[in-house]
């Protein structure tokens, strides 16, 4: 009896503890073979010594909170097993990594203050795969990352919308939309004033961006009359413009290679998340041009405004069955010709206006 | 926007950490995260292994478009990169025969360039420029249909390790010496050659694949070579004018390398051993050759049984053992020299380590099932053989499995598996 007793008494005494203390100041007891897959805490025992009792506990860098030991130990845990194939070690790494974002950004923290290479390099990809393919602002918003470029720099990937007219009456269709839907949320909402004069602005600010790239030839004769009457307007902007252009063409360097980078990624996006890229724009331009919004929309005779939204609901319609094709076209024309016409571009920007054009003159 | 009072999760962890992840990003999403926040504006800027194919820009049906597009942006990644850059990858086949490629590798050669890949599609050949012979650090170079003309003062890559030249144009002299000039080199691929006659000089090679037209291979100073994967492409006028020599391929392939213990052969590899003169007795144990893959073995061919057995012979530690026939249309029943078998093979050879063997596109001819006679009777510790009949062989298969039921087993344990 009390051999076999000893029998099971002995394994467990065998078995050694490393004392580690974390940075709350607890002090706990892990398994040695567990403790020791950590670079760090093999070091920290075979060549100080430490951990061997609770006086000379190994105290963790400061990166390793409690919570991430104890998920760090989990991976020791089983890797540390030798026998296990590699595709169970696979499939426990795809199960280990499924935690939320904060988490996991910490657990890489802690990770590699242990040195634990191959915790680092499961974490690192993990992050990369949450990066790959989104927006600027998806990314942001996932990693709480400052949005604190400067709008020049912001302003940038503009230059790859086109000049095609066909994007211009795109813009304004989709602009009408948003103004419809926030007048109908407005009816049941009297807080989202501000939000709406804020929307007219921005579309215009898009309007006028993409409508004076000045390479449409066609158009440029209509474009002219409303030019001048436009002009009357923007003039008392006319100074802070130029000092917002200015900038805008000096920051080229980096902000048009992400253009370049960004083209694709507008391509597929919606032209609402492109607005929003330029809401930060749109306030510099909001007292200024909102007034000219107003002035035009007042203008359409009533009918004409039927016959309008007609025909922007028909080509809304043609639009949205194939929209990513035509896209691709109509920018692919455009890079040509925005390629070509560089030093056209940067006072262009705001000569543009906002008047529909489907096959009327 | 996230709420500012929200701490920043990730831009604060150390920069090998953020290396590392943007590296495991495709350039493009590397690239664009320099618009995330003032930290991460040049954070992409310091990567070390950038790769460039065709998903770093967006795809249009406009051919000029595109590849001005791809010149834009790697160009401009280039001039924007602060750093050395230590793997530069270029995968597309749009950019044919572009002058800019040239002004980035004279860029990658002040660089301290250490692996360089250039993979550029069908069209005409790209001729690599001088600069690449500048890159001194290089240890891996691969470079897919190109023209490759060293100047004469080169004298090779002196810390290069990998040699990868897939459908490379390049003077047989000019490829001797470039491996003979790389004393570290380790690995070596070289494929899709036309007659290529090579005298590979390389003290430490351990890996060699070659594929494609080779007249005449010597191995003649490779001795530390681990693992060999050859696909031997032959025309018959090359055949016939081997039959002439006397030279013994064998031992100019597999006469100096001792310590191998990964032999793959394809195509004609065995017909091109079995060329020329065997002196009779090899001088050679491979005792370290633990897996041997022949493939498209003809059994019909005498010279090519005696390489076969010749090779298994003198490869005491064998484990495993594939081969593959040459299929035939029609097998036919009689066959030449069926008395070998009986007579010149030897009786007391044993395959002591011989657990796996697999015979695949077996066609039933007489050779054949002698041949997996001779390893049953021989392999005491065999533990599987399959065999896997030739497609086009119906009415043979019964006829096979009544012969194979017949044959006696020196290991109790070996199971046959005939699959269909």
């Amino acid at each position: 009896m009390s051999e076999v007793d000893m029998a099971v008494i002995k394994p467990e005494m065998m078995k050694s503890y490393i004392w580690i203390q974390t940075t709350d100041g607890a002090i706990q007891q892990v398994e040695q073979e567990v403790a020791m897959f950590c670079p760090m805490i093999c070091q920290e025992v075979i060549q100080k010594g430490m951990g061997s009792s609770k006086n000379c506990a190994i105290s963790l860098p400061q990166r390793v909170t409690p919570a991430m030991l104890s998920l760090i130990l989990d991976y020791c845990r089983f890797h540390q097993v030798a026998g296990r194939s590699n595709k169970e070690r696979k499939s426990f790494d795809e199960k280990f990594v499924r935690m939320d974002t904060k988490r996991l950004c910490e657990l890489t923290s802690a990770a590699d203050s242990l040195q634990l290479k191959p915790l680092v390099d499961l974490t690192s990809r993990a992050l990369a795969r949450i990066i790959e393919g989104k927006t600027p602002e998806e990314i942001r918003e996932i990693f709480h990352l400052p949005d604190d470029l400067t709008e020049e720099e912001k302003l940038e990937p503009l230059k790859n919308t086109t000049d095609d007219p066909r994007i211009r009456l795109l813009n304004r269709l989709y602009a009408k939309k948003r103004k419809e839907l926030k007048e109908r949320e407005k009816l049941k909402d009297v807080d989202a004033e501000e939000e709406h004069v804020d929307d007219r602005s921005v579309d215009d600010l898009l309007s006028f961006i993409n409508g004076g790239d000045g390479d449409s030839k066609g158009i440029k004769t209509s474009k002219n009359k409303k030019k001048h009457r436009k002009r009357k307007d923007l003039q008392k902007c006319a100074p802070s413009n130029e000092a917002i252009e200015t900038p805008k063409k000096e920051s080229n360097a980096a902000s048009s290679l992400c253009h370049n980078a960004e083209v694709d990624h507008e391509l597929q996006s919606s032209l609402s998340e492109k607005l929003k890229l330029q809401d930060a724009a749109g306030e510099i331009f909001a007292p200024t041009v909102e007034f000219d919004d107003v002035d035009i929309d007042d203008e359409i005779d009533p009918a004409l405004k039927e016959e309008i939204d007609r025909e922007v609901e028909d080509f809304a319609r043609i639009l949205n069955s194939d929209w990513p094709e035509r896209m691709q076209e109509l920018l692919s024309l455009g890079q040509e010709r925005r390629l070509t016409h560089l030093s056209v571009n940067g006072n262009g920007a705001l000569k543009g206006h906002a008047r529909p054009d489907p096959g009327q003159k | 926007m996230g709420d500012v009072e929200d701490p920043d999760l990730i831009s604060d962890l150390p920069q090998s950490i953020l290396e590392s992840i943007l590296t495991r990003l495709p350039i493009r999403d590397a690239v664009r995260t320099s618009i995330l926040s003032s930290k991460w504006r040049y954070r992409w800027t310091t990567l070390t292994h950038l790769v460039f194919d065709d998903k770093c820009i967006r795809m249009c049906s406009d051919r000029p478009v595109v590849e001005n597009c791809m010149v834009n942006f790697i160009t401009r990644a280039l001039f924007l990169h602060q750093g050395p850059i230590h793997k530069f990858q270029l995968s597309t086949s749009y950019l044919q025969c572009c002058p800019d490629i040239d002004q980035w590798i004279l860029f990658l050669s002040r660089s301290d360039i250490k692996e360089l890949v250039l993979e550029l599609g069908e069209g005409e050949w790209f001729r690599v420029p001088s600069c690449l012979f500048n890159c001194k650090k290089l240890t891996c170079l691969e470079l897919f249909r190109c023209e490759f003309d060293p100047p004469p003062t080169f004298k090779g890559f002196l810390c290069l390790r990998s040699l990868s030249l897939h459908q490379v144009l390049v003077a047989p002299e000019a490829i001797e010496s470039l491996i003979s000039g790389c004393p570290l080199l380790e690995s070596l691929a070289l494929s899709y050659f036309d007659s290529l006659a090579l005298n590979i000089r390389a003290p430490n090679l351990k890996y060699l694949c070659l594929e494609g037209e080779f007249t005449d291979i010597c191995l003649e100073n490779t001795p530390l070579l681990v693992a060999m994967s050859v696909a031997m492409y032959m025309n018959d006028e090359m055949a016939e004018c081997f039959e002439q020599s006397s030279k013994c391929n064998f031992i100019k392939f597999l006469g100096g390398v001792p310590r191998l213990e990964r032999l793959a052969g394809h195509i004609y590899f065995t017909k091109y051993l079995s060329i020329g003169d065997y002196p009779g007795s090899l001088a050679i144990t491979y005792s370290h050759l633990k897996i041997i893959e022949l493939y498209q073995v003809s059994f019909e061919d005498m010279k090519e049984i005696r390489v076969v057995l010749r090779l298994i012979m003198n490869s005491p530690n064998l484990k495993e053992l594939r081969i593959s026939g040459s299929s035939t249309a029609v097998a036919s029943v009689e066959a030449p020299n069926l008395e070998f078998w009986a007579k010149e093979c030897p009786k007391d050879c044993t395959f002591k380590q011989l657990k796996v063997v697999k015979m695949t596109d077996m066609s039933g001819v007489p050779h054949e099932m002698e041949f997996m006679k001779f390893l049953l009777a021989n392999s005491p510790v065999l533990e599987t053989m399959s065999i896997t009949p030739c497609v086009y062989v119906m009415d043979g298969r019964l006829n096979m499995l009544i012969q194979l039921v017949r044959f006696r087993r020196a290991s109790a344990e070996a199971e046959i598996i005939f699959t269909r």
